[in-house]
């Protein structure tokens, strides 16, 4: 297995993960991608659908913004928005 | 006058036309002239003849959209790169997917108006237990609210920056709210953090951040 795949696997791993602790009750709308349940967002990152690319996507998105200090940065300077 | 489309159709339409109507109802308690195109009524064809013959400056658009379109009831086309000049010097917020990320920068080219919009698409959780009635819904607000906050700002007079501003600041709010539920070891609260934070990223203000509404 190359890095690359490695590192993707690791990634759908962790958003399955996330999806699995989200209370079952939840559903999430994804515009135009429709409105999915925890079974149906686990199927779509699986077969890494569309719905489920945008699911991956938004995952590394916060990602990068926790790991940068962007996010913790944003909260903590919330003050500059008054 | 405001125009407002609120197509009704699927889970996520109907949540963004509970809102709408939140909204609505502002607009009516300010005795400010509205045009509410909802449900099947929110088609092209209304919406162009009513842009076409009113003008109005102030445009609140509800539903699905992509980069290069937004969409009426039943995902239909409402709007399209080709309409263009007919979305010029207006004072826009399309609550929908992804059309700030091309098709709000093309309206607002070379023209006096503003689109604030989201690059990405506008995401949010429903709680299924209040689905049938999205007032009840509590998680569901985290992300609506802010939302609805831009035309609030905007009914009362604001610029549209200090909309946009207003409402990224009531989400960095609801995201502390949130880290307080991951404290308490809430189930999924970093999920719905994400969710936010997409959102808080995704929204984007192009053209004059000076626009105001105007009672035409």
């Amino acid at each position: 297995m190359n890095k690359e795949k490695e590192k993707e696997d690791g990634l759908k791993e962790l958003v399955l993960a996330r999806i699995e602790i989200m209370p079952p009750n939840f559903k999430l709308s994804i515009g135009n991608f429709g409105t999915f349940t925890k079974q149906e967002m686990i199927n779509s990152v699986k077969n890494e659908d569309e719905a489920g690319k945008q699911i991956i996507q938004m995952q590394i998105n916060f990602i990068k913004a926790l790991t940068s200090g962007e996010l913790i940065n944003t909260i903590n300077k919330n003050d500059s928005y008054n | 006058m405001i125009l407002i489309t609120s197509p009704k159709y699927d889970d996520g339409t109907e949540y963004l036309s509970y809102y709408s109507s939140l909204i609505l109802k502002e607009i009516n308690n300010n005795n400010i002239p509205v045009k509410n195109f909802e449900g099947k009524e929110a088609n092209r064809g209304n919406v162009i003849k009513f842009l076409q013959k009113k003008n109005p400056k102030t445009l609140f658009i509800n539903g699905h959209g992509d980069e290069k379109t937004l969409y009426g009831s039943h995902n239909l086309l409402l709007f399209s790169i080709e309409d263009i000049s007919l979305l010029k010097n207006k004072l826009i917020y399309a609550r929908a997917c992804s059309a700030g990320a091309f098709l709000g920068e093309k309206i607002v080219e070379n023209n006096n108006g503003c689109f604030i919009g989201y690059k990405y698409p506008f995401s949010f959780w429903i709680d299924q237990k209040h689905s049938a009635t999205p007032s009840r819904d509590n998680t569901a607000k985290f992300y609506l609210e802010p939302s609805n906050e831009i035309m609030i700002f905007i009914i009362n007079g604001r610029t549209a920056q200090q909309s946009h501003e207003k409402s990224k600041k009531m989400m960095i709010e609801n995201m502390k709210k949130i880290l307080k539920l991951e404290e308490k070891k809430e189930p999924g609260a970093m999920g719905m953090l994400q969710i936010l934070w997409n959102n808080f990223d995704g929204q984007v203000l192009h053209g004059n951040p000076s626009a105001r509404f105007e009672d035409n």
